[in-house]
Parts: structure tokens; C-alpha cells; sequence
């Protein structure tokens, strides 16, 4: 599928912005050889932002059909690939096994939309990879439960599983400046990770993102939150389990929280209708602090380093190569469907 | 049979004989994964929104809906502060007293020892880290109320202690459990940190008969580092429990490279000195390799020797050494007449000359609770 059949899938003819097209400051992916198509620009990271005008239907609620146009769309700029499936292939193979990294925390109104994760799942069902291959997965099954992720697979459905119930590895992974068991499903029962982080203003790590959505990959967060969450960030990402499952980010960040935060209040949340896409957690998680920050001011609300919160982990994870903190390093492809 | 953390079974040899003979003590039992009772929470307040905040210890955790503090046992749920851990303990043992160590508290006595799952420090030291660094999830639980605690200590003729991972995250459960067992004639110990706030610790300290302290570093740059704690509030507690009139003892962990140095050792038994009182017996007791710290080795016995020896020079009067049996320093001698008073060897007692709390020889009041 083509950049041109995705718009007709998602928004529809009423949608001024119908058609996948740059907006001002894109960087537009079209490849014309099959060597550009195997291999994207060589040198800084590329993170794609789609947005759309018509992906919540009502309160936090998604539409399927335009969620499936972003996340081909998305696959696409970000692969170089012309066809979504193959798109995906480019991070997962279809022998393998696949976890999906939610973050439920926040429950229905702040969580990554199930929505997505059904869209994704059909995708990599497209891939052959069936359901049962599949896992959706967070820290608690009550905060999947509360998501509106179904614990029990539904029919031909992916599984989902809290860490509480999957356990923890006994030994620990060492870090400079803590040790964590690491969820079973991580270490066991998937072989890549796709990251679907929301997108969060935090009060004390600043924000929420691909990065620290790995927090859910370990026992022991509740350890981590010192200091604005710095280096433990950092740190939990560079262990080798997490950081060489993680095969891909995909952002939600149709309607971040973006103050007081990280769990939902009544208007707390602002919807930005986007979804980031990328490989490096760092530079995501830098391109999507831009976006919160852009909505914050919107509101009238301070930037995020004047209130005592900015997102220092970010500059530690790139000291330690996890990724790219600085904007200007950061390829931004930016998409409407 | 009771609920012991995976490796916990074989922290204590009083275990095995309570697991045998504990029939009647046998609590429900919860498989890792299972969810633990929530129970309300005291000492903390409402923030706006549905935020808390936690008062319980020094870190005074701001914790949203649906999140937990940095001990990982209180929890929010929608703007209520519940604690997980409220009669449900992972660890249950019969210790000898001395194991603690208490070496002036009841020598020769058994210890009821209980523990839940967390702790508001995480030293990379730490030797319970299984428990202490998990979540109530992580670990086996049983369910086993304050009566039931004490049913259990008078079966052994024990005292109850709460122990092994840290009591002031379990604050409610040690006050409803000591307040229980001082109605039934029991008395109550607590060993910890003492990373505690004043008003939690003072309500705790009103039904407590003994209580251990680790102090673990006298540097700032000890706790944070390697403790993610501070020290200015653990000397806080010290000084509430010293005016409290508790009976008081410390430890001091020696890990090598780390908090021994010999200024760092002379100026905390000063401070203790002080502020604490001559009296206040000091153990300082060996490393063993654990957690995030298992390339260092343990404690030269010469450390603890020369440890021992700078407490003693600092005027400290019930000064000893730990975790190396037979090592010089275990033994309790009377301040007055220099003689042997209590001679031990590891946590067996070789010898008692503290009759009525006096000295057999001369007749010393000996500072302690020895009946």
C-alpha cells in the first residue's frame, strides 16, 4: 500500500488534510531506487510524526480505521518501504515472537488506546506473525484490565499479560546505581519489543515516553524516581535485554496529559491527534518533548525546565548510546493522513 | 507451615525448628503474584488533586492515583493511601535475640521475627535484598494479623521483632502488632534503618521495648550514594529514641573502601557519644558480598578489631564486634569490675553473670533489659 491509499483509509474526502503530504517542515520519504528503500539516510536518526484530524471518535475513544492509516503511514516514512507489511517486517521477523509495551498506568484515560494495539496486532498477523505470538504487556494486570485490554485472549486475539502474574527473573540485572529483576515476558516470552509508550507530562521525570516506558520492564520502579528519575532512565534502558529487544517505538500521542501528570485528571489531557514513530528511544522521546511542550504553552504553562522538571535522563541516555538527544541530530519527518 | 521468602528459609536456623512445630500458628498462605489486602495507611495527607503525601518516612513521597511511594508498599487509590503489607508477612522465623544483635536485651532469649516485603533505603549492600527491594507481589505472603503474631511469640516464650527488610514501612502493622502483644505481656523490638519521619517513629516508640539501629555510614555522601537515603533524619530518630528511653543499640555494617575510614569511624562514635549516651552498645560487624556488591570482599577482621578499638577510645563503653564467630568482641564486660559479664560465641551464650540486671561480681547496675 502507497502513501496515497493510506489517506483514503483513514480521514476520508471531508478531511482537509486527506492526503499523506509533507507539512512545512517535512522531510519527505520517497524512495525512488530500491537502495533507498532498504536503507534510510545513514547518519541521524529519523523520527516520523503523523497526525490526523479524525482519530478520537468521542472522549478517549480511537478510531480503528484512522489509526490504521497512521500507523501504515508511519511505517512507511519510517522504513522506506511501500507496503506496511513489509514495512514491519523491517523490525520483526515473522518466526519471531512479539511484545508489545503498553503503558496502563494511568487506566482508559490515559494508557496507550487499545485501539492501536489491535491495529498493530492485525498488521503483524499480515506479517505472519499469528496472535498467539503476540503479547501486549505491562506492570500490573489490573492496569490492563482497567486499559480495556482483554486478559484473556479473545478468540484468534494477542495475549495480554501483567508482569505480576509472568513474575520476574530472580537474578538481577546490575546497573551503576540500582539492580532490577526483569519481567519474564521480556526475558522469556517474546524475542523483539515493540515500545507504545504514551505520551505524558511527569511530575517528577518531566515526562513520559519510550524511554521511560521501559520502567514497566522492571520489579522495582518505585526505586527509580529519585532525582528526576536520572540516571535511572538511562540506566534501565542501556540493560542489554531491554535495549536489544526494542526493535521499534510507536508513540501515542493522539491525547497526551500535559500537566499534572503522570496520572489523568478532568483536563489534564490536550489531544494532539499523532503518532511518533521511530527506532531510537532517545530521539523520539526528544521530538515528542517538543510536541508537549508546544501544548503546553498553548495552555499558558511554563516550559518544563522552569518548573524544576526538566527531562534530564534524556541527555544521560544519549551519553550512555542509546540514542540522540540533540534536535538538531534528529531527522523529523512530519505526516497528515 | 509459615511463609518464608524464597531464600529467607535459610536466614535463620530457629526457622527450620518453626516450621516443624508451628502447626497451629499455620497462616494463609499467597504464592507470589498473588494480590495483596489493602488496608488504610496512616500518617500522610491530601495534596490537590487526587495526589498524597506520604508521612512516614524522610523522602516524603508525593504519589499520584494509581502509583506507590519508593517503598513499594503504599499505594494510591484514588486519593486514599492504602498499605499492601498490613498483616501479611513474607518472613516469619524463631532468631536467637542476638541475632539482631541485641546484646543487651534479654541474652539467651528467642526472637519472634516477622518482615513484609520493601524498604524506603536500597543499599547496594543490602543482605535481604529479595525481600526488601521487592514488591508485596513479588514474594510469598501469608495473612497473619497482630493476635496471631503474638499467639506466636508466647509459644516460644519470644519476644516479637520486626526485622529483616524495614519495620517503618510497615509502620501500622508494628503499632497495631506491639500495642497487641504489650495487652498480652509480650514484649516488642524493632530493627531498622531509622529512616523515619518523628511523629510515626514517637507513636511506634510508645508500645516498643528495644530497637536496633543501623547506622550505616556517618557521611552524607554514604547514604546517597550507597544507600539511596540521607543521614541528617536517621540521626534525628537516634536522638527521638535516646530521649524516648527505648533500649537502644547500633550497628555499623564495615564495608571495606566504603564507610571505615578510621575519621568517619572516630567522629560517629563521638556523636554517638554526645548524643546518644556512653551506654548505647555499638556492634560493628562484618560485610559479606551481596546485592549490587559482590565484587567487594568482606570485612578484614582487623577492621573491626581497630573499629572496636576507636570506639572504645572514644568513651564508648559496650563496644563489639559482629558476624565473625569467635573474633575477639562479643563478649559483654562489666564497666566496673572489667570482668566477663556475658560471654558469647556467635549468637550462643557461653556464659551470664547479669542477675536482676547487676553484675554478679560487683554488683553493677548493667545498662540493658535483662529479665
Amino acid at each position: 500500500m502507497g502513501l496515497g491509499a493510506l489517506a483514503a483509509g483513514g480521514c476520508g474526502s471531508s478531511c482537509a488534510g486527506s492526503r499523506a503530504r509533507p507539512t512545512a517542515q517535512t522531510t519527505i520519504v520517497a524512495p525512488k531506487t530500491e537502495a533507498a528503500r532498504v536503507a534510510p539516510p545513514v547518519g541521524k536518526p529519523r523520527v516520523v510524526v503523523v497526525r490526523t484530524c479524525k482519530a478520537l471518535t468521542s472522549g478517549y475513544d480511537a478510531d480503528r480505521g484512522a489509526l490504521r492509516a497512521m500507523l501504515e503511514a508511519g511505517l512507511l516514512a519510517l522504513s522506506g518501504e511501500k507496503d506496511a507489511v513489509r514495512a514491519l517486517g523491517r523490525y520483526v521477523r515473522a518466526s519471531e515472537r512479539v511484545g508489545m509495551k503498553i503503558n496502563g498506568l494511568a487506566a482508559r484515560n490515559a494508557a496507550t488506546h487499545v485501539e492501536l494495539v489491535d491495529e498493530l496486532s492485525a498488521l503483524l498477523a499480515k506479517l505472519g506473525v499469528e496472535p498467539r505470538r503476540q503479547i501486549a504487556f505491562d506492570r500490573f494486570k489490573r492496569d490492563l484490565i482497567a486499559s480495556k485490554f482483554a486478559l484473556a485472549p479473545r478468540g484468534d486475539g494477542y495475549q495480554c499479560i501483567g508482569n505480576d502474574e509472568a513474575g520476574h527473573e530472580d537474578e538481577l540485572a546490575q546497573m551503576p546505581s540500582s539492580a532490577s529483576r526483569l519481567s519474564r515476558v521480556l526475558t522469556r516470552q517474546v524475542d523483539g519489543v515493540i515500545n507504545l509508550p504514551i505520551l505524558k507530562q511527569h511530575s517528577l521525570s518531566g515526562m513520559t515516553g519510550a524511554l521511560k516506558n521501559n520502567f514497566g520492564c522492571i520489579h522495582n520502579p518505585n526505586k527509580m524516581h529519585l532525582d528526576n528519575c536520572d540516571p535511572y532512565i538511562a540506566e534501565v534502558n542501556a540493560i542489554p535485554a531491554i535495549r536489544d529487544k526494542q526493535r521499534l517505538v510507536v508513540m501515542d500521542a493522539l491525547r497526551p496529559v500535559v500537566e499534572n501528570g503522570p496520572s489523568y485528571q478532568p483536563g489534564s489531557a490536550e489531544v494532539a491527534n499523532a503518532l511518533l514513530f521511530a527506532t531510537d528511544p532517545v530521539a523520539v522521546d526528544t521530538v515528542a518533548l517538543g510536541i508537549l511542550e508546544d501544548l503546553r504553552k498553548q495552555r499558558n504553562l511554563p516550559p518544563l525546565d522552569q518548573v524544576d522538571m526538566r527531562p534530564t535522563y534524556l541527555s544521560t541516555a544519549s551519553k550512555l548510546g542509546l540514542g540522540v538527544s540533540d534536535r538538531n541530530g534528529i531527522e523529523v519527518v512530519s505526516l497528515e493522513v | 507451615m509459615t511463609v518464608l521468602s524464597r531464600r529467607g528459609f535459610f536466614l535463620t536456623c530457629g526457622g527450620c525448628a518453626l516450621a516443624a512445630s508451628a502447626g497451629p500458628l499455620l497462616p494463609r498462605r499467597a504464592l507470589a503474584g498473588a494480590t495483596p489486602r489493602a488496608f488504610p495507611a496512616r500518617f500522610w495527607k491530601k495534596l490537590e488533586g487526587k495526589r498524597i503525601e506520604c508521612g512516614l518516612c524522610p523522602k516524603r513521597c508525593k504519589v499520584e492515583d494509581r502509583e506507590r511511594g519508593f517503598c513499594g508498599v503504599r499505594e494510591n487509590r484514588d486519593g486514599e493511601y492504602l498499605t499492601l503489607v498490613w498483616g501479611q508477612p513474607c518472613a516469619v522465623h524463631v532468631d536467637p535475640i542476638e541475632k539482631k544483635p541485641f546484646f543487651h536485651f534479654r541474652p539467651g532469649s528467642q526472637a519472634f521475627s516477622i518482615a513484609t516485603a520493601g524498604c524506603n533505603l536500597e543499599c547496594k549492600c543490602c543482605q535481604n535484598w529479595d525481600i526488601s527491594q521487592a514488591k508485596p507481589e513479588d514474594v510469598d505472603f501469608s495473612y497473619m494479623p497482630p493476635d496471631e503474631v503474638v499467639r506466636g511469640a508466647k509459644q516460644y516464650d519470644a519476644c516479637v521483632t520486626f526485622t529483616y527488610s524495614e519495620p517503618i514501612v510497615f509502620l501500622e502493622y508494628c503499632i497495631d502488632t506491639a500495642k497487641a502483644a504489650r495487652k498480652a505481656g509480650v514484649r516488642s523490638t524493632m530493627v531498622t534503618g531509622g529512616s523515619g519521619e518523628a511523629e510515626p517513629m514517637k507513636e511506634a516508640l510508645k508500645y516498643l521495648d528495644g530497637i536496633k539501629v543501623d547506622l550505616k555510614g556517618f557521611t552524607e555522601d554514604y547514604y546517597q550514594r550507597m544507600c539511596k537515603g540521607k543521614l541528617e533524619p536517621v540521626k534525628k530518630t537516634l536522638e527521638v529514641i535516646a530521649k524516648s528511653g527505648v533500649w537502644l543499640e547500633l550497628v555499623h555494617l564495615c564495608v571495606p573502601g566504603q564507610n571505615d575510614g578510621e575519621p568517619e569511624i572516630r567522629s560517629m562514635c563521638r556523636w554517638v557519644k554526645e548524643h546518644l549516651g556512653r551506654d548505647v552498645p555499638l556492634h560493628f560487624t562484618r560485610f559479606h558480598p551481596e546485592y549490587q556488591m559482590k565484587n567487594v570482599p568482606p570485612t578484614p577482621n582487623a577492621t573491626l578489631i581497630r573499629c572496636r578499638e576507636i570506639g572504645h577510645a572514644e568513651g564508648l563503653r559496650f563496644v563489639y564486634t559482629g558476624n565473625v564467630p569467635g573474633l575477639a568482641g562479643e563478649d559483654t564486660s562489666c564497666p566496673s569490675c572489667g570482668k566477663v559479664v556475658v560471654a558469647r560465641r556467635g549468637f550462643e551464650l557461653e556464659g551470664m553473670h547479669v542477675k536482676n540486671g547487676r553484675c554478679e561480681y560487683c554488683g553493677y547496675t548493667m545498662p540493658g533489659v535483662w529479665s
